[in-house]
């Protein structure tokens, strides 16, 4: 059964190149584009740390999105 | 309303579908997988390279729907100056591309058992390479323009102008004498294609479907962290 699911009948090679391709330029673009998020969520936590305190609560009270990245990286780390 | 649209809620949202997308991809995956590489039936005249269509099929679909979508959505930029939109658009274009050319490798494997030759000019195959090149066009006006309204400008052109494409890729196998076959599976109509077929390769639909929702939200939320970065520059 295994031979069979392989070879395809003479027509395997094709087959499974094609699913082979798809899968595999989809896995590379979604880890390119996961490192990439993260990269861009690790650099922005890393910007609010940096700031003065003061101008720190003012990001946070003003931008949801900011305390939202920041509690999501410290979960990560 | 309004607050339900607010950056801040599409942000926590996003969040909250990739996780969802994220959960159930791998099963459905699977499935989709199993039907179309050992449930479904070998063609009577193509044997087991039919198997290719589950594939080739559903990658140039989205390859056409995400170019279309673009197209809409610049022209809407284009008339009303929606920032978003060019967010949702850069998003787009990348995974437009992967599944264009994904549907012209999968269709030159799919070509050398059925036709005995990888590649013909004719007219299909010939529409789907313009089509990667308007994407390349739209990609690179935004990557290699540093003025960003210069380069909506231009990129909103280019997927304007390449939307005359998209009728001529879905009606050359009816206009010209092709080496592609018509279309199986109408809209309007009755498709030639059996349930058995049908069912696998609207479940490959689906997953992909799935898939580019996926990588659009993570793509949609690096952009949009990536603005809020630029502001917090400005403090």
């Amino acid at each position: 059964m295994i031979q069979n699911l392989l070879s395809m009948n003479g027509y395997g090679l094709f087959v499974w190149a094609s699913f082979s391709i798809t899968i595999f330029s989809c896995a590379f673009v979604f880890y390119k584009t996961k490192k990439t998020l993260k990269k861009y969520e690790r650099e922005f936590a890393k910007e609010i740390n940096e700031l003065s305190t003061e101008k720190k609560e003012l990001v946070l009270g003003n931008s949801k999105i900011a305390s939202q990245v920041l509690s999501s990286y410290s979960k990560t780390i | 309303m309004f607050n339900l649209l607010s950056s801040s809620n599409i942000f926590y949202w996003i969040g909250k579908l990739i996780s969802f997308i994220n959960s159930i991809f791998f099963i459905l995956l699977l499935i989709a997988l199993s039907f179309a590489l050992i449930f479904s039936p070998p063609d009577y005249l193509q044997g087991d390279s039919v198997r290719i269509m589950y594939v080739h099929v559903p990658s140039a679909w989205i390859g056409l729907a995400s170019f279309t979508c673009i197209a809409l959505l610049s022209i809407t930029n284009f008339i009303f100056k929606i920032k978003n939109l060019t967010l949702v658009t850069k998003s787009i274009a990348p995974l437009g591309l992967m599944f264009t050319c994904l549907a012209i490798v999968t269709g030159s494997l799919w070509g050398q058992p059925t036709w005995g030759t990888w590649w013909a000019w004719d007219a299909r195959l010939t529409s789907m390479i313009i089509l990667a090149l308007f994407y390349l066009g739209f990609i690179f006006s935004h990557k290699f323009i540093l003025q960003e309204e210069k380069a909506n400008k231009i990129s909103s052109i280019i997927v304007i102008i390449g939307l005359i494409n998209i009728p001529i890729i879905k009606y050359s196998v009816d206009w010209w004498n092709t080496l592609h076959q018509p279309a199986s599976i109408k809209l309007t109509g009755t498709s030639t294609i059996h349930s058995s077929m049908l069912i696998p390769l609207l479940l490959m639909f689906f997953v992909m479907l799935m898939y580019c929702a996926l990588i659009f939200l993570m793509k949609y939320k690096t952009e949009i962290i990536r603005i809020k970065k630029k502001n917090l520059k400005r403090l």
